[in-house]
């Protein structure tokens, strides 16, 4: 006589141990090493590519025999990956790593986030002029910020399909935001004053709170241009407006 | 509960991203097109587009891969309640998940694990079958597992247990043909006697694969044509439960479109001529 309960508890015991088990299931503990390890690879691709995939495998083995699947849905498979890689004794001599890995996490969330109708800047005339500064922006579902010391855009870039994986810079430090527009997700590099502002929209702040964030100057810069800039590109879902 | 609409009982392909462009151009006539649920679980974004595009043209098979139904605990009420709103949004001519478990305490092996087939196994599992079909408000089928082990606690044979889940819950049967080929050769039965234990009503979608070996056993991987056991094992259970809706999982070194649609003609060939034997009797 043995339970359903204590029997399934045992054999994921089995699958998450590096113990040898059961020759059965150690081909479950394969599949699922694979199955883990596949996922973790469709989602980092720039890591697989700069660590080469024998590398790859083994760190994910040991990332997965560590941290276990929590969903039935492997999308959701991998978010501690790039602190795992930032501890990971055997990539110690690539230090960008763990934030080249926070890249990717971020583009594989924003590839999935909800879809948003694109925001019309005219709606804005309705708002009497004394009440810009109460303006509170809020970001598409899709925008991720990402910064980093390292050059780790233009790592990620050259390591896109068709590109020989020769950054065009070696140093950073990269404020990059992540988005979606008609063609997927896309990953830019902007300035910190920039990436300030969104930092300070994202956390909720009003347009009067997110200039005073980066500098009166920076920020009648950043509201001639950049503001179009980031509604054109599908980066803010809506506005309201503060109470007084 | 309500009944989708009939699927035509001809060959249809798991959909992959591979193929999307392809087939949106080139149409093939299809009569399924089944994508695994969980891949479309996000908010929003390119694949639920994509899903828009094909939902129009060709009805939708949805094959979820991580609802855990023989889990001893109830069914994550999070993976189930995005299923539903998936199911809701889509409404699919079919829903399916398999006869197996995945997870336990909230570890998931993202596998379809083997049950020990037992009574208690086998009530939990129709508890959790019950409950799923509740929220969704319709019937699911469920798919028959390859299995590489098996617990020597188990006292009912393998087509027994799906046979009685179907019974007791109402669900229908997604029989998976290679499945059972993998499993007669890993376990040591005979195909035959799996097939003549399934009730034919109850089956409405027939699976084909190919698999591959590992020393002595044979994997279950979606990666290789379907073999030609497999396809006589399939005329068989064709001539005997009827001609139903037969999807082609192809899922590992997916090939380019033309071979799954080669495999899918076969499948189309062998059904054609069960037609025509129904239609001249």
């Amino acid at each position: 006589m043995s339970a359903l309960a204590p029997t399934q508890r045992a054999f994921i015991d089995a699958l998450y141990s590096q113990s040898p088990c059961d020759p059965g299931i150690e081909i479950y503990r394969r599949n699922m090493l694979a199955n883990l390890g596949g996922a973790l690879a469709s989602t980092f691709p720039v890591v697989e590519r700069l660590v080469g995939d024998v590398f790859f495998r083994e760190a994910a083995r040991v990332f997965v025999l560590a941290h276990p699947s929590r969903s039935g849905d492997l999308n959701e498979y991998g978010e501690a990956f790039p602190d795992f890689l930032a501890a990971y004794p055997h990539a110690r001599s690539l230090p960008y790593l763990r934030d080249v890995a926070r890249l990717e996490w971020a583009c594989h969330e924003s590839y999935q986030t909800a879809d948003a109708p694109p925001f019309d800047l005219a709606s804005l005339g309705a708002v009497p002029a004394a009440s810009y500064p109460k303006i509170r922006f809020t970001l598409h579902p899709s925008v991720r910020l990402v910064r980093s010391s390292h050059p780790i855009e233009a790592i990620w870039s050259a390591n896109q399909p068709g590109r020989d994986g020769t950054p065009d810079r070696e140093t950073g430090p990269d404020a990059v935001v992540v988005g979606r527009d008609e063609g997927g997700v896309r990953v830019r590099k902007v300035e910190d004053t920039e990436w300030d502002f969104l930092a300070a929209l994202e956390k909720g702040a009003t347009l009067e709170e997110a200039s005073a964030a980066i500098g009166e100057d920076a920020a009648a810069r950043f509201l001639a241009e950049g503001l179009a800039r980031l509604v054109r590109e599908g980066m803010v879902r809506g506005f309201s407006v503060a109470a007084a | 509960m309500t009944s989708a609409p009939a699927v035509r009982p001809s060959a249809g392909i798991g959909l992959r991203a591979a193929h999307y462009a392809q087939l949106l151009e080139r149409r093939p006539a299809l009569s399924l097109l089944e994508v695994h649920s969980e891949n479309f679980f996000g908010a929003g974004g390119a694949s639920l587009a994509w899903l828009e595009r094909f939902r129009g043209l060709y009805p939708l098979s949805f094959h979820g891969v991580g609802l855990s139904l023989g889990s001893s605990e109830a069914v994550d009420a999070v993976h189930l309640a995005k299923l539903a709103s998936l199911v809701k949004r889509f409404q699919p001519a079919l829903v399916s998940e398999h006869a197996c478990w995945s997870s336990s305490a909230g570890r998931h092996s993202n596998d379809l694990l083997p049950l020990p087939y037992t009574e208690e196994a086998l009530a939990n599992f129709a508890a959790h079958v019950d409950a799923v079909q509740e929220k969704l408000g319709r019937r699911i089928l469920i798919e028959n597992v390859s299995s590489y082990m098996r617990f020597a606690h188990s006292t009912i044979p393998e087509w027994e247990f799906v046979s009685e889940v179907v019974r007791r819950t109402g669900c229908g049967l997604l029989l998976d043909v290679n499945n059972i080929w993998v499993n007669s050769r890993n376990h040591g039965f005979d195909p035959a006697q799996y097939l003549a234990a399934i009730d034919p009503a109850c089956v409405e979608e027939v699976h084909l694969a190919g698999f591959e070996s590992q020393g002595a056993l044979l994997i279950d991987t979606h990666s290789r044509p379907v073999t030609n056991d497999v396809w006589a094992l399939y005329r068989g259970a064709i001539d005997r439960i009827g001609p139903r809706p037969t999807i082609i999982e192809w899922d590992a070194d997916i090939p380019e479109l033309d071979v799954l649609l080669a495999e899918a003609d076969k499948a189309d060939a062998a059904l054609g001529t069960r037609r025509g034997v129904e239609q001249a009797a």
